[in-house]
């Protein structure tokens, strides 16, 4: 079969969890298929600035085609988007909302428009950049949309109302997206398939110096993952502070790039990025891993925790990490207030908790078992 | 009131010629009993120019309101070049866009009342996919619309603009199940929900000939064509067709009578009989008596008049090359298609020489029409279309 996959950015310094994700699909659909990618040159998704060559390369198996995006993304893209999310605005503007957001890229729409017919299934990646909701309605017919949709404001922007009835099947990540798309866009009709993710085994890593060194000072709770607002930290922070002052031992370790100030205490440490195979070391020594966001479309660090046993704490407010956490029976979730209690009882079933949450990653994360979801997917484009 | 809200979408409305105008405002008056029905259109009754002839505002039309939103622009004089540009096998997207505005009837307040109030109706109804209201229209309220294409091969149809509209809506009334192979093969959408409704023919209990030959002072034996005379309706080739076979054939001395508007010179030969725009009771009167129908348009997605002249029990005499007219005649086995003057000229001779085939034919019609396509079945298929829309929009 001849596929292709759009995406809004696409190459190994790429950094975004779908832009991995379809990266990852592309790799696994080349095995037994002929694959292209269209893409932008663009690395990042606040300038959407020139950073690759326009034109053809070749990743590995994949043929890489990068059209150019013109115009960087307006420097008044946020004023505009709180108007057209938060304030009374016309049709006008709604319509404006993709070219605005960027990137744009005529040339990979004149590309779907002309080339289009010559792939059996084009799956296009995030719903909300403009290579998607205004590629796809060029090649409705062939076409599959791994949508990667949360609950946020944009998801209700008119470009989006047809968008999420023309494809032929849905790339959905987790159950929960599913149910969030059905609710939203009432197109239950068009037939789906729950991807999640493939892993591979984690690469050889020594927990050892971790353990030596955080163990005499009680439970080790780890944070990875970029250390941010955004990401709900600064509650994390909060919550592990009371959870302190309230009598609790141990220590919070943060690893991932710092975008806000952290505290300065010998209870939390934050080690900045870390490689691989630090990453699994620090997974499986820590007692708990914890992951505060309220808004993950799939959390693979959880599935990565898992893989060497460790359980997890996640928000209560993120229904899909909650529902990962339920599924997997891996972990607790918590409410704000509920986090010191969550922990507890995570601590006390830490190794029962661990030994089900790895049973649950090596049934449903294992290369073949994703790669036959993947399968599942395209036949139901394609046919 | 109970019942569930319908929004009928339509480039125009009321007393306006054009066959998808028509069955829209049909569709319309059938719908009424059953639904709280409201119809959002333009001002313009001229898909010409879309000059705006009508005041923009609320309007009722037999009893039903309708919103008529202004047009902004009229058509583009140099409309043509816009075509050409989009039809181009090496047009662009921007081509695309600039002609669905260019073919008008560019009217932004109807879009800006379907994105703020079209989901306030449980269903909105869109008729004809090409015009401006429809392409850019449809896809502000997908989950709760239907589309009544009234599709036909033409150089449009080919534009990625519309694959939003046939893969979009929640359920495609089609005319004809040639009109659905057609677009199943053009777009592959089989999988959006679809019946084949078309529309009721109401057929006058009083038919006279006799009436119709003494108003018009039409003697002996006739064929008629009933609807817009025009190059796009084929009428060039009827005329050339008509006057080789008369030149050929002096013996049957039977005369082309034409009832609608000319959009072309008609010419002045001996025979042709041009009688403009006539009442209802005056058409049916007028296919009552004639000897066989002729429908020469290539481009149709159900020709209404092509049904009435079969309920008033006459044949039709269509061409080979267009698959709706030459399909449904074959079904019906009421009539017979004709590729080419020859062929044409022969059927003529046939059916003078043969009264008693044309009637059998004729019969033939009649029948297939009161099987087909009657308002009863017509209604219950639209109620089930929408009744599909609302379970899907409430579950």
């Amino acid at each position: 079969m001849r596929i292709l996959v759009v995406v809004q950015r696409y190459g190994a310094e790429v950094v975004g969890g779908s832009e991995s994700h379809a990266r990852v699909m592309a790799h696994r659909l080349a095995m037994v298929n002929e694959v292209e990618v269209a893409t932008t040159n663009a690395l990042d998704y606040w300038s959407w600035a020139p950073y690759f060559a326009a034109g053809e390369s070749m990743d590995g198996p994949v043929r890489v085609r990068r059209f150019a995006v013109t115009g960087l993304r307006s420097t008044t893209f946020k004023e505009s988007e709180r108007h057209i999310l938060f304030e009374p605005h016309t049709l006008a503007d709604e319509q404006g909302w993709l070219a605005m957001q960027g990137p744009h890229t005529p040339d990979l729409l004149e590309f779907l428009r002309r080339e289009g017919k010559s792939y059996d299934a084009i799956l296009f990646y995030t719903y909300i950049y403009e290579p998607t909701a205004a590629g796809l309605p060029l090649v409705p017919e062939r076409a599959g949309l791994v949508s990667t949709a949360h609950d946020e404001e944009p998801l209700r922007l008119v470009p989006y109302r047809a968008l999420f009835q023309l494809p032929r099947a849905f790339g959905f990540l987790t159950p929960e997206e599913r149910d969030l798309v059905h609710a939203r866009f009432r197109n239950e009709h068009i037939p789906s398939e729950v991807l999640g993710i493939g892993l591979d085994a984690p690469p050889w890593h020594d927990p050892e110096p971790f353990r030596d060194h955080y163990a005499p000072r009680g439970p080790l709770v780890v944070y990875l993952g970029q250390v941010s607002e955004g990401k709900a930290v600064d509650e994390l922070l909060a919550d592990w502070i009371a959870y302190r002052e309230s009598g609790g031992a141990g220590s919070l370790v943060l690893a991932g790039t710092a975008r806000m100030p952290i505290p300065e205490r010998d209870d939390i440490v934050a080690l900045g990025r870390v490689s691989d195979e630090e990453k699994y070391a620090l997974l499986e020594a820590a007692d708990a891993l914890v992951l505060p966001s309220h808004l993950e479309s799939l959390g693979i660090v959880l599935l990565e925790a898992w893989q060497v046993g460790t359980p997890c704490l996640v928000s209560a407010k993120n229904k899909v990490t909650s529902g990962q956490v339920i599924r997997a029976s891996g972990g607790a979730a918590y409410d704000r207030g509920g986090f010191a209690a969550a922990l507890a009882e995570v601590l006390a079933r830490r190794d029962e908790l661990g030994a089900s949450g790895r049973a649950y990653v090596e049934r449903e994360c294992t290369w073949p078992a994703f790669d036959g979801r993947l399968e599942q997917l395209v036949d139901l484009v394609a046919n | 009131m109970n019942e569930p809200s319908l929004l009928v979408v339509v480039q125009r409305y009321g007393d306006v010629p054009g066959g998808a105008e028509g069955h829209a405002r049909s569709v319309v008056q059938r719908l009424g009993p059953h639904f709280a029905i409201e119809v959002a259109t333009t001002n313009s009754t001229d898909y010409l120019t879309w000059k705006a002839d009508l005041t923009a505002g609320l309007d009722r039309v037999d009893g039903v309101t309708v919103r008529r939103f202004p047009v902004e622009r009229p058509r583009a004089w140099n409309f043509k070049l816009y075509e050409r540009r989009a039809f181009r096998s090496a047009h662009t997207l921007d081509d695309e866009r600039a002609f669905i505005d260019a073919q008008g009837p560019y009217a932004p307040e109807l879009l800006d009342f379907l994105f703020k109030r079209g989901r306030d109706y449980d269903h909105v109804l869109f008729f004809t996919y090409i015009y401006y209201p429809t392409v850019l229209g449809l896809p502000l309220v997908p989950e709760r619309a239907v589309l009544v294409p009234t599709a036909h091969e033409e150089s449009a149809i080919g534009l990625a603009a519309y694959k939003p509209v046939f893969h979009g809506p929640r359920a495609i009334a089609y005319n004809t199940d040639e009109e659905r192979q057609m677009v199943w093969r053009r777009f592959r959408n089989e999988r959006v929900s679809n019946e084949i409704v078309g529309v009721g023919i109401d057929v006058p209990s009083g038919r006279d000939a006799s009436r119709f030959r003494e108003r018009y002072g039409i003697t002996g034996p006739y064929l008629l064509y009933v609807g817009r005379i025009g190059v796009g309706k084929g009428s060039r080739e009827l005329f050339a067709s008509y006057e080789r076979w008369r030149a050929s054939d002096p013996a049957h001395d039977v005369s082309l009578v034409l009832i609608g508007d000319a959009e072309m010179a008609v010419p002045k030969a001996s025979g042709i009989v041009h009688l403009g725009r006539l009442s209802e009771q005056d058409k049916w009167d007028a296919l009552a008596g004639c000897a066989a129908f002729v429908m020469p348009s290539l481009l149709e997605s159900l020709s209404l008049v092509t049904l009435e002249a079969w309920a008033a029990g006459r044949p039709v005499i269509v061409d080979a090359r267009s698959p709706v007219l030459a399909g449904m005649t074959r079904r019906a086995g009421a009539g017979l298609a004709y590729r080419g003057p020859a062929e044409f000229a022969e059927i003529c001779e046939l059916l003078m020489d043969e009264p008693a085939v044309g009637d059998r034919l004729g019969r033939s019609g009649a029948e297939f029409v009161a099987r087909t396509y009657t308002w009863p079945r017509v209604v219950d298929a639209y109620l089930d279309l929408f009744a599909e829309v609302r379970t899907r929009l409430a579950a």
